[in-house]
């Protein structure tokens, strides 16, 4: 019982190196790891994901539910199947799901307590005590149940390439080959997509056909490819896979660069294809089956296809002397190909009657004198870690064989899964036996055996058929084959069982660990419709999607539901059609290009001055500087505040949004987005205003300049900006498109900073030495514009500290030089840069408001007190009918108030709530009464005690009232009053000033 | 992802569009006459039918233009789209894209034997 090599063109004779389970192994350059594995003799790769039992290789393909490993060597990827993976020098591989070692697993207890890890295990057993599932059931059930371990630090380069075509072909096979043909040389644009590296598919995995046209497999291909190769509108991606298939002919395919290859860490991995195809061909052929019996999941069981395959394209013979075990008439070419190779097979066991098995095949038996069972199955195997002894039931009598490979065949399924992700019909097909493409529901083309049509002398005029649609020549295969060209099966999904053990299992999904007998159990339980039970079993649910099983479930439960399989349906097919990881979906679009950052002019400032930032949007925005490297938030906070009200401090402003409103028709337009009357305002000057929605709630703020009846600027918050400009060009488009009006953001067309502190007057006059500061001549909300070295400013009067203050404007590219010198004219005046906290802080103690933080859309301007804002005598704005809704303009709604605590020593946190105990319960039985909710609480510096604005029920009624506010941690409640929320300087005397 | 032909730049991707909800919702032109139960009709109803639907996009990525669409909900196909100062389509211009009386399709799911 060993594996031979086979010639084989696929496979350089150049020998290299790989490690496994840190062992060092031989191979070839070109095999897979599975195929590495298999000329080393190393069947066992894995432990299963539930009962921990020994996995081998089942497949050679896409299809693999076993053979699963992690990469060392390609950061640490995890859930990598041996079966498609090519290996190449140096590659480091290790099995996955088992500990210590993958000889001795201690998880392997499961498969003897397997009796309690049946159908619906985990919704039974894991379902209280509150917080058991997330504390301790489901870290235990995901150390022990599981894949791969993710891999750490990753950091994968994958790019995303578009592609607009008229025809994309899926498959690079017989009929792919074939399809594209046809549209050599045509006006077609037409995309070619192979998963392998080879293209061929059936002709270079088995010995199923003989000639083409005359020519061996190997020549047609060679000579199909170059033709294609030749013609300019034929591209071919080699390497790819497709794997989803959406709507509008939208497909996106994943291709590795580096198959069989080391990665490069200076280039791109992978490839995400993304494609707009006009009509889609598929032509991914079939995918074998298999056979549920005891112990199917020994290692040493494999798809008999598979086992063809390996012997075809990776030239290995895995075994000499395996025994066959089918259904169907396709593993002649299988039973051909050992014998070609002087290897003999230790039985044929075939489940039809002798009558309908192909003459040729009775014939080799005979004449080779293999033990032959017609009208027989395998009754299971058993083994240590491998197949050891194969039991044939024939009749009544059984049979026991000494092998340690078994090649089964089932069946062939057509591979519908992107048929069906693209929304097309499917069928069953008696002749078959398997769901076959019906009605396309997009322009989709099915070809070959994807379309169900098993036979290759039909093939050539169903591609003239199919394909007539489009204007290209006709084209002709001639094709001699090995096997029967009639496609002959018996149905059979699971064989009986002689006794039961727990030991003894039949699988029907070997990657979810689901056995028939979950399936009965779960019908049993009423889980009859199959959606309910691929759920409920977890059947067909694993990475493999149950490729080589989900069909054989569907059989096995409508036999059990006494229906037609017709009439249970299969479950839906949802993409991706392989597991596709994470990082190919990302593309570049990975860390700090995740989302672009956005920088002001005075950025690297910031940062010489160590300013720590906060994220607005996508702003970074310094949110307070550090004095010195021990200063605390808090500590920082509080010494900017202090020293902004006693000399004078300086924000980078400049992330405000800033919209430009021009035309005709501006002034009305104003009128109608904001609350504020504009239409008597004087030009070149300012006013806070706000921008409601249509149902009376705030949705942004901001100051308003008017420079003419013609031209406005408007600000935004930072991150207001992009959905005002929106709503704005919304209206003008869809409501008031008789409007004379054009908008444009300006945000990035400035730098802007607020300058406010009672010494501020003194550095702007230090700074523009020619302007006039004075009351008088620059009064509060007024702006004027100013030539200032080679460039033009805008300085505004306007503060958001309470303190006398100023807004400058200046294109960014001098933005800095500016700030720079307001600095150093600032020095004698102990001007401080200050950040958004100290911003927040400030306008807190002045009771300003800041969107997001007092408002949260469902906060109106009367609700906040400022009916001063609203221009009542404005016919119409956006949200003004809203204000009169009966539940708008209820008496009881949440209002800004302030808060003051009692106990000046108290904190009042931000969040909190509002209620009339001064202490809560030590249980709470009955609703406490809430009355609202703190919405900013700060430390003031400049009064040394805590404030708050609360949005508190019917608040505007309750100033002078005493309350009582919840702290974090406690059940005593901080004591408060509630007052007017300004804080600060009530007469504006110092804004004015 | 679904193709969406711009009246103004021709088909794009969908992620170049966002939705705007019901069309031909028009804003009353004197809202101060209106009563509460009519001004709440038009703030916060709105259809969300199963099959022909009148609806805003933007073309948010591109020329921001808005304009109108007749989507097929249950299928999401786009019948129709129209500039917004178009007329709207007669819902008899649709009568044949309907093969169920819900607008579900006949063709769209592998999943057909369980919907029966
Ligand atoms: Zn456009």
């Amino acid at each position: 019982m060993s594996a031979i090599n086979n010639n084989c063109e696929y496979i350089s004779k150049k020998q290299i190196k790989i490690i496994f389970d840190g062992k060092t192994y031989e191979a070839y350059d070109g095999d897979t790891i599975a195929s590495a594995l298999l000329r080393n003799n190393i069947r066992l790769v894995g432990r299963s994901f539930k009962y921990h039992r020994p996995r081998g290789i089942y497949t050679c393909g896409i299809e693999e539910p076993n053979a699963l490993v992690q990469i060392i060597s390609e950061h640490n990827e995890p859930n990598t199947r041996a079966t498609i993976k090519r290996v190449y020098d140096g590659m480091e591989i290790t099995s996955q799901n088992r500990w210590p070692s993958l000889r001795y697993d201690f998880g392997a207890i499961n498969n003897i307590l397997s009796p309690i890890f049946s159908a619906g295990f985990y919704y039974k057993t894991f379902m209280g005590p509150k917080g058991f599932w997330k504390n301790l059931y489901e870290p235990l059930i995901r150390r022990s149940a599981g894949l791969g371990k993710p891999p750490k630090n990753f950091r994968s380069k994958s790019t995303h390439q578009y592609h607009n075509t008229d025809v994309v072909i899926i498959g690079g096979g017989l009929s792919g080959l074939a399809a594209a043909k046809k549209f050599i040389n045509t006006k077609y644009k037409v995309l070619l997509i192979e998963q392998d590296s080879y293209l061929g598919g059936v002709l270079k995995n088995s010995n199923k056909i003989k000639t083409i046209n005359g020519l061996t497999p190997q020549e047609w291909i060679s000579e199909t490819e170059e033709l294609i190769l030749n013609s300019k509108n034929i591209n071919i991606l080699k390497n790819t896979l497709v794997t989803t298939y959406n709507f509008t002919n939208h497909l996106i395919a994943l291709e590795d660069k580096f198959a069989g290859k080391k990665i490069d860490l200076n280039k791109s991995e992978l490839t995400l294809h993304k494609i707009r195809t006009s009509n889609t061909i598929i032509a991914n052929g079939h995918i074998e089956r298999f056979i549920s019996f005891r112990n199917n999941d020994l290692p040493g069981v494999m798809l008999a296809s598979s086992f063809e395959k390996y012997i075809h394209r990776y030239g290995v013979v895995p075994e000499k002397e395996p025994v066959i075990f089918t259904n169907n008439s396709s593993s002649l070419s299988l039973l051909k190909t050992l014998i070609s190779l002087g290897c003999k097979p230790k039985a044929y066991v075939d489940s039809r009657k002798k009558d309908n098995i192909e003459t040729e095949i009775k014939k080799i038996l005979k004449d080779k004198e293999i033990p032959f069972f017609s009208d027989a199955e395998i009754e299971g195997c058993d083994g240590n870690k491998k197949v050891e002894t194969i039991f044939i039931r024939q009749g009544k009598s059984f049979t026991k064989l000494k092998s340690s490979m078994l090649c089964v065949s089932g069946g062939y399924n057509p591979d519908i899964h992107l048929f069906t992700q693209s929304k097309g019909l499917v069928k069953w097909d008696k002749n078959i036996l398997s769901f076959k493409p019906d009605t396309p529901f997009q322009k989709t083309i099915t070809l070959g055996s994807t379309s169900g049509n098993y036979n290759f002398k039909k093939l050539c005029d169903e591609i003239n058929e199919k394909l007539s649609i489009f204007k290209t020549k006709k084209v002709s295969l001639d094709i001699n084959l090995n096997v029967p060209n009639k496609f002959s099966i018996k149905e059979l999904w699971e064989t009986k069982k002689k006794n039961n053990s727990n030991w003894s299992k039949s699988f029907i999904d070997l990657h979810n660990d689901v056995t028939t007998k979950d399936l009965k159990q779960a019908i049993t339980e009423g889980f009859d419709r199959i959606e309910h039970l691929k759920r409920y079993t977890t059947n067909s649910m694993g990475t493999d999607q149950g490729k080589i099983s989900s069909i054989n479930s569907l059989a096995i439960v409508s036999k059990m539901l006494k229906k037609e399989i017709s009439e249970v349906g299969t479950t839906t097919y949802r993409p991706p059609y392989a597991p596709l990881s994470f990082a190919a979906i990302a593309g570049r679009s990975t860390y700090e290009f995740y989302d672009p950052e956005r920088k002001t002019s005075i950025h690297s400032w910031h940062l010489k001055n160590n300013a720590v930032f906060e994220d607005v949007g996508q702003w970074k925005r310094p949110w307070y500087f550090k004095a010195s490297e021990n200063e605390t938030m808090h500590q920082a906070v509080q010494r900017e505040s202090k020293m902004l009200r006693e000399n004078a401090g300086i924000l980078d402003g400049s992330t405000l949004g800033k919209i430009e409103i021009k035309g005709r028709d501006a002034l009305e337009f104003m009128n109608l987005m904001y609350t504020n009357a504009f239409s008597k305002m004087k030009p070149m000057t300012s006013r806070y205003a706000m921008m409601l929605g249509e149902d009376g709630m705030i949705k942004d703020d901001g100051i308003i300049c008017k420079i003419s009846d013609q031209h406005f600027i408007a600000t935004t918050t930072s991150s207001g900006a992009p959905k005002v400009l929106a709503d704005m060009e919304e209206y003008l488009q869809t409501e008031w498109p008789h409007l004379q009006v054009y908008l444009n953001s300006i945000t990035e067309q400035f730098s802007t900073f607020n300058i406010s502190g009672p010494k501020t007057r003194e550095i702007m006059m230090k700074v523009f030495p020619n302007i006039d500061f004075s009351n008088d001549a620059f009064p509060f909300m007024t702006f004027k514009n100013f030539d200032y070295k080679e460039t033009k400013i805008r300085i505004m009067r306007a503060s958001f500290t309470g303190e006398l203050g100023y807004e400058i404007y200046i294109p960014p590219k001098f933005g800095l030089e500016l700030w720079e010198e307001i600095f150093s004219c600032g020095k004698e005046y102990n001007l401080i840069p200050y950040g958004t906290e100290t911003m927040h802080l400030l306008r807190a103690e002045k009771g300003y408001i800041v969107i997001g933080q007092e408002t949260d859309g469902t906060v109106t301007p009367i609700d906040l007190n400022y009916n001063w804002m609203i221009g009542k005598n404005k016919k119409d704005f956006i949200g003004k009918r809203s204000l009169s809704r009966p539940d708008t303009s209820r008496e009881d709604r949440k209002q800004l108030v302030g808060l003051l605590p009692i106990n000046k020593k108290d904190i009042i946190e931000e969040g909190q709530h509002i209620v009339e105990l001064n202490e809560l319960p030590k249980k709470i039985t009955n609703p406490i009464k809430y009355l609202g909710h703190v919405s900013s609480g700060y430390h003031s510096p400049n009064l040394n005690h805590s404030i708050g604005l609360a949005m508190i029920r019917g608040g505007k009624n309750l100033l002078g009232q005493k309350f009582f506010v919840t702290a974090t941690g406690k059940t005593k409640n901080i004591p408060v009053e509630i007052v007017n929320p300004v804080f600060i300087d009530p007469e504006n005397k110092r804004l004015t000033s | 992802m679904i193709l969406i032909k711009c009246p103004y730049c021709g088909e794009r991707d969908q992620s170049e569009f966002s939705n705007g909800g019901e069309a031909h919702v028009i804003r009353p032109k004197n809202p101060g006459s209106l009563s509460d139960k009519d001004w709440g009709e038009y703030v916060f109803y709105r259809n969300n039918p199963k099959g022909i639907f009148y609806e805003r996009w933007v073309h948010s990525h591109g020329c921001k233009k808005w304009f109108n669409a007749v989507r097929n909900t249950s299928t999401d196909q786009i019948l129709r789209v129209y500039k917004v100062n178009e007329k709207r389509p007669d819902l008899s211009d649709f009568k044949n894209t309907l093969k169920s009386p819900s607008g579900e399709p006949l063709v769209g799911s592998g999943n057909f034997a369980v919907k029966k």
